[in-house]
């Protein structure tokens, strides 16, 4: 169903050639890579191809599918909706998103102003990534981020390479924990919490004029196209939630904006890009994060052919990292952990 | 008595063409006028609104008269109806088919087409820049127009009652 969607973006020269591609494939499709005169690619599963005209997959580019001028241009109004100049912010950042949750990248000839980029111009590359919404996903992950004694979460940093999936975990996350699904026998009899996501790139929700088109839970409260910092800060303000998710932290004001967030006793899952805990502390804000104690668990996802593995190591208090596996569920709950309210 | 009633019908004719020039005459600079009133409400809707352009273009219909609301209405519904063509030729599309019911020229026709080819996929102050010049050229040919208003409009008129006698003498 998703597919469907994204396809019926695109221009009609490229929808006959994916059409061709077997129906496994089409399924399971994570890219489609389009670049002006240059062979069509896709990715899924893991691997990437080069697309032929009939559909037929191949790992060399020589007689792949070249798409055209008229058909990049043809795509680059309906993704913009025939409006370019109404998608600023997003030219600045380099990507659309569209209905669906699906991030469009592009790549051209950027316009400068005062030596940072304004806008793309000449956009001649685009990198399509189908969204899609893996109800489960969180399964393995969820007991080992469970806050035994405040019946909630606890603060969590979930890190992973690009594509390993950390915004669909998150959203599966927000979706549970709103339901009050905490996928942990004991923990069934726990209520469910009222979740604020800043969404800033519109992933995680996919909101399409203010309202989500994932299904994110019945007591969660979206912040749409907002700047991470100032979108929890304004949740916080505003709408008392009791779980903050945000995607892809990196920025000092991200990092100042969930201290805040953990001092009123809000549980925070942020994501970042890491491949692993020691990775993770090369970046400095993340360090100083880590370090502070500010999360109770960082949960790495690894991805394998079989699908997402996560991998939850729960945090001390202490500066030193002291990282360890976590063992049986009560001793979880005489963790320590990084919050300035008492309970 | 039907050589009378000929005479009177060709007189009536004549008479009716040349009205339906002078009313041509007069809506033409009145048309323009409506044209580049809905061209800056579009520039505002783009530069200030972000509204994106399907739905921009409604509102300026909504705040026209007809028959460029028609027009613009036109083009919005194409795109929606065909949202994979390039808004260029949904553009020209309702262009040429609404440009027999307006009193406009082509000068302004062809205005609007080089507009329509630009409309939408540029940054806004390009797009601002595109329509500040379409305007201007759209004042031009208002002066133009009213200059001819005032030199034919007249004229015309009685050149239709005047062409009119002129037959039925010939015929007599």
């Amino acid at each position: 169903m998703m597919m469907t969607r994204i396809i019926h973006l695109l221009p009609q020269e490229l929808q006959q050639v994916l059409a061709r591609l077997p129906e496994q494939v089409r399924q399971g499709l994570e890219e489609i890579r389009i670049r002006e005169a240059r062979p069509l690619e896709v990715s899924f599963g893991g691997v990437f191809r080069f697309v032929a005209p009939d559909g037929t997959l191949e790992s060399l580019p020589d007689s792949a599918y070249k798409p055209d001028h008229a058909a990049c241009r043809k795509l680059l109004e309906r993704i913009t909706n025939h409006s370019l100049y109404a998608m600023e912010e997003e030219l600045k950042r380099g990507y659309i998103t569209v209905a669906g949750g699906h991030r469009i990248g592009l790549t051209g000839r950027t316009v400068l102003e005062n030596g940072s980029v304004k806008a793309i111009r000449d956009i001649g590359g685009f990198n399509i990534r189908v969204a899609r919404e893996i109800q489960g996903s969180a399964n393995t992950l969820l007991p080992g981020l469970l806050d035994w004694q405040r019946l909630t979460l606890l603060p969590s940093l979930i890190i992973g390479a690009p594509q390993s999936g950390k915004t669909t975990v998150i959203r599966e996350i927000a979706r549970c924990v709103s339901y009050g699904d905490w996928r942990h026998p004991a923990a069934s009899s726990w209520p469910g919490r009222k979740v604020g996501i800043v969404d800033e790139r519109s992933e995680i929700a996919a909101s399409v004029r203010g309202i989500p088109s994932f299904d994110i839970g019945p007591r969660t409260d979206v912040m749409d196209a907002c700047p991470k910092a100032e979108g929890m800060m304004m949740l916080l303000r505003s709408m008392s939630p009791e779980i903050l998710i945000v995607d892809e932290i990196g920025r000092q004001e991200d990092a100042d904006a969930i201290r805040e967030a953990a001092h009123a006793g809000v549980a925070v899952i942020a994501t970042a890009h890491a491949y692993d805990l020691a990775d993770a502390r090369g970046r400095p804000v993340l360090r100083t994060l880590l370090d502070e104690g500010v999360f109770g668990a960082v949960a790495a996802i690894r991805r394998t052919p079989s699908g997402a593995v996560a991998h939850t190591i729960t945090m001390q208090r202490a500066p030193a990292p002291a990282a360890r596996e976590p063992t049986a569920a009560g001793q979880q709950a005489s963790m320590p952990i990084a919050r300035g309210q008492p309970q | 008595m039907i050589k009378i009633i000929g005479a009177l019908l060709v007189l009536f004719a004549g008479t009716m063409i040349g009205f339906y020039q002078a009313g041509q005459f007069a809506a033409r600079p009145r048309q323009i006028r409506q044209l580049a009133h809905g061209l800056q409400r579009l520039e505002t809707e783009i530069s200030y609104g972000f509204t994106p352009l399907p739905e921009a273009l409604v509102r300026s219909a909504g705040a026209s008269a007809e028959p460029i609301a028609g027009l613009l209405h036109r083009a919005a519904g194409q795109l929606g109806e065909r949202p994979d063509d390039p808004f260029r030729e949904s553009w020209e599309l309702a262009v040429t088919e609404h440009w027999p019911y307006t009193a406009m020229r082509d000068n302004e026709r062809n205005i609007l087409i080089r507009l329509g080819s630009v409309l939408g996929i540029s940054d806004r102050e390009d797009q601002i820049k595109h329509l500040r010049l379409a305007l201007l050229q759209l004042k031009s040919e208002e002066d133009a127009a009213r200059e001819d208003q005032a030199k034919y409009e007249k004229m015309s008129k009685s050149l239709g009652l005047l062409s009119a006698a002129l037959i039925v003498i010939l015929m007599m």
